[in-house]
């Protein structure tokens, strides 16, 4: 069964104004996805679609086959979810938190809750509002995955946290990946967490899903070609070709981002545009991320 | 066992896991029959998805590398002493090539790259030596 299946999904808020124009996209259980996009690309507004907890204009969303509008409970139940912008009640006591999630979910594992808890080294009997942020984040990512979820949603989880809070936080969802095999849908800008944590990678921009690649695909199938300034005209010829993605314009050469491996992309070069002496290459997510959202296409 | 990884250098994880094991099996640090970590710890240690550690086992294993026991820790296979001497020229070939390439992209002559290469081990000699 496909855990989560979007189809044409349209979103805006204000007319003529575009978040998410015809998004198609779906996730197979015990897949990782990491979510990425410029702020504003509408990563948050497609979380939102999925839990329900927005409702898209056009298209359709299944959760766990369920429709997350009209069966809310029977779908939250199983989803497990993580914001940078959570607010938990900050008068409540953390044990009066996870008090109030285990009434909520049946599923609820005290055993599991208890071993985090001590993990991550918070006290029962702090107030929310006295937490650190690394505290309350991980407060939140508790009460996300003792219903033990099958589908864990984080939108930009590790937000604001120092280098070893994210990564006790990566380790965590790590965990929970090995032991239950949960489906995991994330937004970050850290790419080095995405290229970590994601088995694939599913890129918005424009208002649409621009790339939807494995991991290991992305770093061998993909390239960024350095290709000289002259002759006039380089950056819109390439744009030109199917296989790119995208252009940026330095002082230096013209990056170009291409969906295939860089022996490739400088045969297609040469072909092409009859430049031999462009340079091609594998490259690592963010130098990527940047060549697009940076670029133009 | 040493394995440490880079997941922004651009090559893909599980073969930064895959190229170590092998690494380490050339250079005699892992032997025939030693063991190697579960899936689980070695992925919560390196911070990676765990099916990023399984895929670079199961080609390994594939490749003949590893050998997989019911309900047990992977091991290094019973290779021979030829096989690891053969594996042994395949890093070099390997690492090798890269510095061909960078040589067909400067334009550096072929004697000239094998000066460069000559020198260097003679160096590398004198520094032991000293």
């Amino acid at each position: 069964m496909t855990i989560l299946e979007m189809r044409d999904i349209h979103r805006s808020f204000e007319p003529g104004v575009p978040v998410l124009e015809g998004v198609d996209f779906s996730v197979d259980p015990g897949e990782v996805v990491g979510l990425l996009g410029r702020n504003g690309a509408g990563k948050t507004t497609l979380l939102h679609i999925a839990m329900g907890m927005l409702h898209q204009q056009g298209g359709s969303v299944k959760v766990f086959g369920l429709d997350p509008h009209r069966q809310p409970v029977d779908v939250k139940r199983r989803i497990g979810f993580v914001s940078e912008n959570q607010i938990l009640p900050g008068f409540l006591k953390v044990h009066e938190v996870i008090e109030l999630h285990r009434s909520l979910f049946p599923s609820w594992d005290d055993h599991m809750s208890r071993e985090l808890a001590e993990r991550f080294h918070i006290r029962p009997k702090a107030r929310i509002k006295t937490l650190s942020k690394g505290q309350a984040r991980q407060v939140a990512l508790l009460c996300a995955l003792c219903h033990k979820p099958e589908l864990l949603l984080l939108d930009e989880p590790a937000g604001g946290l120092d280098a070893l809070a994210r990564r006790e936080f990566l380790e965590t969802s790590i965990q929970a990946l090995s032991d239950t095999g949960t489906t995991i849908v994330f937004s970050s800008h850290y790419l080095s967490d995405v290229e970590r944590l994601a088995g694939r990678v599913v890129m918005l921009h424009a208002s649409r899903v621009l790339i939807d690649n494995s991991i290991d695909e992305l770093h061998e199938s993909f390239s960024i070609a350095l290709v000289p300034h002259r002759p006039q005209g380089t950056s819109g010829a390439l744009l030109a070709l199917p296989e790119c993605l995208g252009v940026r314009v330095r002082s230096d050469a013209v990056h170009a981002v291409f969906r295939i491996d860089p022996d490739d992309a400088c045969a297609l070069i040469t072909e092409k545009l009859g430049i031999t002496d462009a340079l091609c290459r594998t490259a690592g997510l963010e130098e990527m991320f940047i060549e697009i959202a940076g670029g133009e296409r | 066992m040493l394995i440490v990884v880079d997941p922004s250098s651009g090559v893909p994880v599980f073969r930064q896991v895959m190229d170590q094991v092998r690494f380490h099996i050339a250079s005699g640090l892992l032997r025939p029959g030693d063991e190697l970590p579960a899936t689980r710890a070695l992925s919560a240690e390196l911070g990676v998805n765990p099916m990023t550690i399984s895929k670079a086992y199961n080609l390994l294993e594939r490749d003949g590398v590893l050998t997989r026991r019911p309900g047990k820790p992977l091991v290094v296979a019973a290779l021979d002493a030829a096989t690891i001497e053969l594996e042994k020229i395949e890093q070099m070939r390997a690492s090798l090539a890269e510095a061909v390439r960078v040589a067909r992209q400067l334009d550096v002559p072929s004697e000239e790259a094998l000066k460069i290469y000559g020198e260097l081990l003679q160096g590398e000699a004198e520094e032991e030596q000293s």
